[in-house]
């Protein structure tokens, strides 16, 4: 675990040919350099709307799902298992699925929505600026949805019957039953669940990468797929800067993790 | 601190006495995945028949084009480069010092035979480094359903005949489309080479990077024209892909002309759904141009591998196994003694009676394998609808004379 954040880091202090090989020591200068990187504003301002938005989204999209996987129907066990297949499939096979649901012209979504006159003609949803991040964002939140609904659903499964019941007899609606009673004791499983949606969120490659792999520049990279493009697929072509951003990734998800645990409490919550 | 000093020392000790026992009883081999289908049978093959012939054993990798990069890198990074090494870029290896030269790793018959085009291709500062593995060569690919419906009797020669097929068939309505342009990220840089050349502009002016000269502004406009003045090709052309892009769109037959290679025709005639034939490319010039593209071989340095490597390369440059190869890869010859051998073949015809005509990108200059990527990433953006062609060239001109001096 130790060993590749060391040779991250030293990474990032040097200078490396385009073929990787070592080619001396320049300090902060990779660290410099990205500061300077004109694109670096819109690739930050990017990975804040991508995380926040599929972590609120999904969030909210699976207090519900786990409120209704909660309840007992018939064919229960199959939906909850339904639930799972977006999880389970690999990240690329989704990804490149959903790249044939948005196709211009062969999608089966402007087909949809052509068809039922909800769009006069068909939208080229990757290729268009305005909604290529929308469009990769649906995605991030059908494949975070299965693993939160189940982290919420066991904060569920945890809160004893008899909080319902109380909660009943003193006459509480369900609305209020559920913010008053629900709610407060499914925060652990809630802190547990966004903070490993962020750093995964934040990690995820393979949806932005597919999605976006037809469009130029960095207009709708994240932080994690500008990382590769500096290292292989740009004219930067360079490891040593590579390396500096991915410095920077680990310490922006350590920071903003133990931020967001330390306002919410984390311990209190525990308690 | 103790565990991280413990690891590193293991780490290290790993990397050498690995670089050790490798010593002439092993040799690594990696090769670029060019068909799911002929590239593992093809080079397993040859690795079991030079194992038989010199008991030195292969160490055989197939990687994806999409990572190759990435792990050649590291391996050189991680001071375990392979013995031999097949890529599209080799100058920037020769540049490092890590290659071998054909004098020392390849027989005087087998340096002979390369095509003089193809040999050029592979030389850093005069010297041959980049052995050639295979060559593609683009072609203009028609419709012929949709050239008789719109009634164009013959391909088009001139960028204004061009322009008249090309309004022709969009105007046959129906979704389809007169050209499908790829200038997305995957590919850009060959679509946009072909077109560059056939508007009298080319990369360099003698040693000099002329990316955003004159005539190759006047090139990009007209494309960018095509997108959003006579709208003519399929949507945002600056932001779709080769393969699941325009070439699908081609299979499919939506669109009326595509620019394709040889590989290309085999998936048509395996698919069967399109009509089509192939010519040469419309042209501003008195003759059409076409691009060349050919990947490399490379023997690494590496202390007592000269021996093998060389032995490896001759078994793979025996006329017979390089054809078989390319042959089943669908791909041209780089040797004279292949160029013979294939040319009996019809259907390689258009490609090969363009392989003299063809120019190859200036892969020669280690700069080149930024320059490319610079491209790709960025000359989608002058065929938006507010794109600005002259920005564009202006900008990647000034990366290029940029990395020349890193």
């Amino acid at each position: 675990m130790v060993y590749p954040a060391i040779v991250l880091v030293r990474t990032s202090l040097a200078r490396y040919s385009i073929t990787g090989r070592h080619q001396g020591w320049v300090g902060l200068g990779n660290y410099a350099r990205l500061l300077g990187q004109e694109a670096l504003p819109t690739v930050v301002s990017n990975t804040i709307v991508w995380v926040l938005t599929i972590v609120a989204v999904t969030l909210v999209l699976s207090l519900g799902l786990a409120q209704l996987l909660n309840a007992r129907f018939p064919g229960r066990n199959v939906v909850r298992w339904t639930l799972i297949v977006p999880w389970a499939a690999s990240l690329i096979v989704t990804s490149k699925l959903f790249v044939w649901i948005y196709d211009y012209y062969f999608g089966i979504l402007n087909g949809a929505l052509v068809g039922l006159g909800v769009l006069g003609g068909p939208v080229d949803w990757l290729g268009n600026d305005r909604t290529v991040m929308s469009a990769m964002i649906a995605v991030g939140v059908f494949d975070s949805l299965p693993f939160t609904t189940y982290v919420l659903l066991a904060g569920l499964a945890t809160i004893p019957n008899d909080v319902h019941e109380a909660a009943r007899v003193d006459g509480a609606s369900p609305w209020r039953a559920y913010r008053s009673v629900t709610l407060p004791l499914l925060k652990p499983a809630l802190l547990v669940a966004t903070a490993l949606n962020v750093i995964y969120v934040f990690n995820s490659f393979p949806i932005v990468w597919t999605l976006n792999d037809r469009n130029p520049g960095f207009a709708h990279d994240t932080m994690i797929t500008y990382m590769y493009k500096i290292a292989f697929r740009s004219g930067l072509r360079d490891v040593g800067l590579a390396a500096a951003v991915g410095v920077v990734n680990v310490a922006l998800i350590l920071v903003a993790v133990a931020a967001y645990l330390r306002t919410v409490n984390w311990r209190d919550a525990e308690a | 601190m103790r565990t991280p000093l413990t690891l590193l020392l293991v780490f290290v000790m790993a990397f050498t006495s690995g670089a050790c026992g490798r010593g002439g009883s092993a040799i690594t081999v990696v090769i670029a995945e060019y068909s799911k289908d002929h590239t593992k049978p093809f080079w397993q093959g040859l690795a079991e028949q030079y194992t038989k012939q010199t008991g030195t054993k292969v160490d055989l990798r197939f990687i994806d084009w999409n990572s190759i990069d990435q792990q050649v890198s590291t391996m050189i990074q991680a001071n375990q480069p392979p013995d031999v090494l097949n890529l599209n870029s080799f100058s920037s290896y020769a540049k490092d010092r890590l290659l071998y030269s054909a004098d020392e790793v390849l027989s005087p018959k087998t340096k002979d035979d390369f095509i003089e085009a193809f040999a050029r291709g592979g030389r850093y500062q005069g010297t041959l480094y980049g052995f050639p593995i295979l060559s593609s060569a683009r072609a203009f690919f028609y419709n012929q359903d949709l050239f008789a419906r719109a009634g164009i009797a013959a391909p088009p020669k001139t960028w204004d005949e061009f322009l008249d097929a090309a309004t022709k068939i969009q105007k046959l309505g129906g979704g389809a489309i007169g050209y499908a342009l790829p200038l997305g990220p995957e590919e850009a840089q060959a679509e946009w080479s072909i077109w560059m050349w056939n508007g009298g502009g080319d990369w360099k002016s003698g040693e000099q990077w002329a990316i955003n000269s004159d005539a190759n502004v006047a090139t990009l406009s007209f494309l960018s024209d095509l997108a959003n003045r006579h709208k003519v090709t399929q949507v945002n052309p600056g932001k779709t892909n080769r393969t699941d892009g325009a070439f699908q769109l081609f299979k499919d037959g939506k669109v009326g002309m595509v620019m394709g290679f040889s590989p290309f025709a085999k998936e048509l005639d395996a698919e069967k759904k399109v009509r089509y034939g192939v010519a040469a490319m419309p042209t501003r010039g008195s003759s059409a141009v076409t691009l060349g593209v050919e990947d490399y071989l490379m023997g690494f340095k590496k202390k007592d591998n000269q021996d093998a490597v060389k032995k490896f390369l001759d078994l793979y440059y025996q006329p017979e196994n390089i054809t078989k190869w390319i042959t089943a890869e669908g791909f041209l010859p780089v040797t004279k003694s292949g160029l013979t051998q294939m040319s009996a073949n019809e259907k390689l015809r258009p490609y090969l009676d363009a392989l003299p005509n063809a120019r190859l990108a200036p892969t020669t200059d280690p700069a080149w394998d930024k320059v490319k990527l610079d491209v790709q990433q960025n000359i989608g953006r002058a065929v938006q609808p507010d794109g600005k062609p002259r920005q564009v060239l202006d900008e990647l001109q000034k990366n290029a004379v940029a990395s020349g001096g890193r």
